[in-house]
């Protein structure tokens, strides 16, 4: 099993900007977690497979009332025409 | 004795015989706010106006013979990642310093049409991370019993203000101890409830497969009260447990003859100090006195479950805090070059350590080319965990253990290490894993300090463990008195 933890590619995945004086102690602390995690012993899978019939009930296709648009953008950093701004996504 | 130090259940009293108004309780409450939040910090919003509101309100109906609700009048405090409508809702974190809900949590609405007075938000290691509130980005509450030290975590702030008097009640949030750990370093009563029987909708989420809203209280009795206006089926979670539920309060008899008590090796080990130890088993002797039976037990793979713990935990952290991107809600980044920037500098600038280092562990894991070594097998462990309390089940019916492998330690003390504060966590963890119910209660002090010992039983056997909790409480409990500050 690879022992080395690629921080910065992780942070990528997570959307983390990590500075470069953190990712030595951000290895530390992942590396000291990952040895207590490999004495983990292998188990047996005897997990019961998910049975069909005892699947959760949906709810009816109906349609309600949702929440009014204005308190659902109350929180937004910045709105503009009913909608959210963000940077730019499609060029 | 001021009307803040009695317990829900003799308040209840007290307002139907009309020696106490709502609003007097009220009043009450906050001026001991006032005089003890200074030095405890259990709180980072405090909502006094609404709260007379409210309990003008109580009055009014009581006045008119209106039946006000199982909790009217009482105050409950609420720890602030369970979502409150028009009020700051901040889960201790600065990405959500300006988050206010737009909705009621499903226990809000509950506790609201029960009567219950919101004295206002708790304060929380970040997203519920930590075992000592001192992961919050607004402030580091302080044990009531040594204000030098902590108050346990995540749900410090719950643990603190019930101890102090500074909330009749209080909710918090149990995702691997984040109830019973500060309950025991609090010497309060805390409930971690079978998983599905509380409605999660609301609750801001940090792991989906183990989070459960629970009760604080100063007694067993108020615990079990809380429970019961917070407790049943929601379809608005589709983890909820549809099934018929009872109330407990009501028929805790502490009659605990011929229970069989399961006590296991391996939560009285090195880890655990010995004092504790000690002070734990000697409770279980009293309820031998009682009537009940002690079974020597074992539950083979405890020493895994933390390791478990932390994988599956982490892994579903990484994905529920995904949502946090400053776009919808809570803090955005001012300075940014794109999209990705946007998301990157917003969660770094508006997360602390411990969620990222927590977020980036569950990344790990999740990544492709780890997901067998480590999410997996963790799932193997839970797997096994959950089997083996079931098969100690069988023997007997319920288990006792200590809360916390110790007591409440210094502020600072363990902050920058974090296996040591996983570690506060060994006892507390395996009962998330195996999704069942557990209850910690004052069994004692050691130098001042609070000790808790922890009740677990099978799936849906609150009324069980709260009424051994019960029988103990009326035999040795001194221990529902407000800490004196």
């Amino acid at each position: 099993m690879e022992k080395e933890i690629n921080i910065r590619r992780i942070a990528k995945l997570a959307r983390l900007h990590v500075e470069e004086d953190e990712i030595e102690r951000f290895e530390r602390d992942m590396g000291a977690v990952v040895s207590m995690v490999e004495k983990l012993p292998d188990f047996e899978d005897n997990r019961i497979p998910l049975d069909e019939k005892d699947a959760m009930p949906f709810r009816e296709d109906e349609v309600k009332p949702s929440m009014e648009r204005a308190r659902v953008l109350q929180n937004a950093p910045k709105t503009e025409a009913g909608c959210i701004v963000v940077p730019k996504i499609v060029e | 004795m001021e009307l803040y130090e009695y317990s829900a259940l003799e308040l209840q009293k007290l307002l139907k015989a009309k020696k106490c108004s709502a609003t007097e309780l009220t009043q009450s409450v906050f001026a001991r706010i006032d005089t003890v939040e200074p030095k405890l910090e259990a709180y980072i919003t405090l909502t006094k106006d609404n709260a007379l509101k409210q309990a003008a309100k109580i009055d009014d109906k009581f006045s008119k013979g209106e039946n006000a609700g199982a909790l009217a009048g009482i105050p409950i405090g609420i720890k602030d990642n369970i979502c409150t409508d028009g009020v700051l809702t901040t889960c201790g974190s600065k990405i959500l310093y300006n988050f206010v809900p737009p909705y009621d949590a499903t226990v809000i609405e509950k506790l609201k049409a029960a009567g219950a007075v919101f004295t206002g938000k708790l304060n929380m290691d970040e997203f519920a991370m930590g075992s000592s509130c001192e992961n919050s980005y607004y402030k580091k509450t302080h044990n009531p019993h040594d204000i030098l030290r902590v108050p346990g975590g995540s749900s410090g702030g719950s643990a603190a203000a019930v101890a102090a008097g500074e909330a009749v009640l209080a909710l918090g949030s149990d995702t691997g101890g984040s109830i019973r750990q500060p309950a025991a370093l609090c010497g309060v009563v805390g409930l971690k409830p079978t998983y599905s029987t509380v409605s999660r909708y609301g609750l801001v989420a940090f792991a989906s497969s183990l989070d459960q809203i629970g009760s604080f209280g100063r007694t067993v009795g108020d615990a079990a009260l809380l429970y019961d206006a917070i407790k049943g089926y929601d379809s608005l979670d589709a983890t909820s447990a549809a099934r018929e539920y009872f109330n407990i309060a009501d028929k805790l008899d502490g009659n605990v003859k011929g229970l069989k008590i399961g006590i296991p090796a391996e939560y009285f080990g090195e880890g655990v100090d010995s004092e504790i130890k000690l002070m734990v088993l000697k409770a279980a002797k009293e309820l031998e006195n009682l009537g009940a039976q002690l079974i020597n037990i074992s539950l083979p793979s405890t020493d895994y479950a933390l390791s478990a713990y932390y994988i599956i935990a982490c892994a579903e952290a990484s994905s529920n805090l995904a949502r946090f991107d400053g776009v919808k809600y809570g803090y955005r980044a001012e300075n940014y070059e794109n999209l990705v920037d946007m998301y990157e500098r917003s969660r770094s600038e508006g997360f602390g350590t411990e969620v990222k280092r927590r977020i980036m562990l569950g990344t790990f894991v999740l990544s492709s080319g780890y997901y067998d070594a480590y999410y997996k097998k963790a799932k193997l462990t839970q797997n096994r965990i959950a089997a083996e309390f079931t098969a100690a089940f069988k023997e007997c019916d319920i288990i006792l253990t200590p809360t916390s492998p110790v007591t409440a330690f210094k502020i600072g003390d363990r902050f920058d290490d974090p296996l040591a504060m996983y570690a506060a966590d060994i006892c507390t963890v395996p009962v998330n894993i195996a999704g069942l119910p557990a209850v910690s209660l004052p069994c004692g002090k050691l130098s001042g300090l609070p000790v808790g010992m922890q009740l677990i039983g099978s799936k849906f056997s609150e009324q069980t463990i709260l009424n051994a909790g019960f029988a103990y409480e009326r035999s040795c409990g001194e221990y529902g008195n407000v800490a004196k500050i």
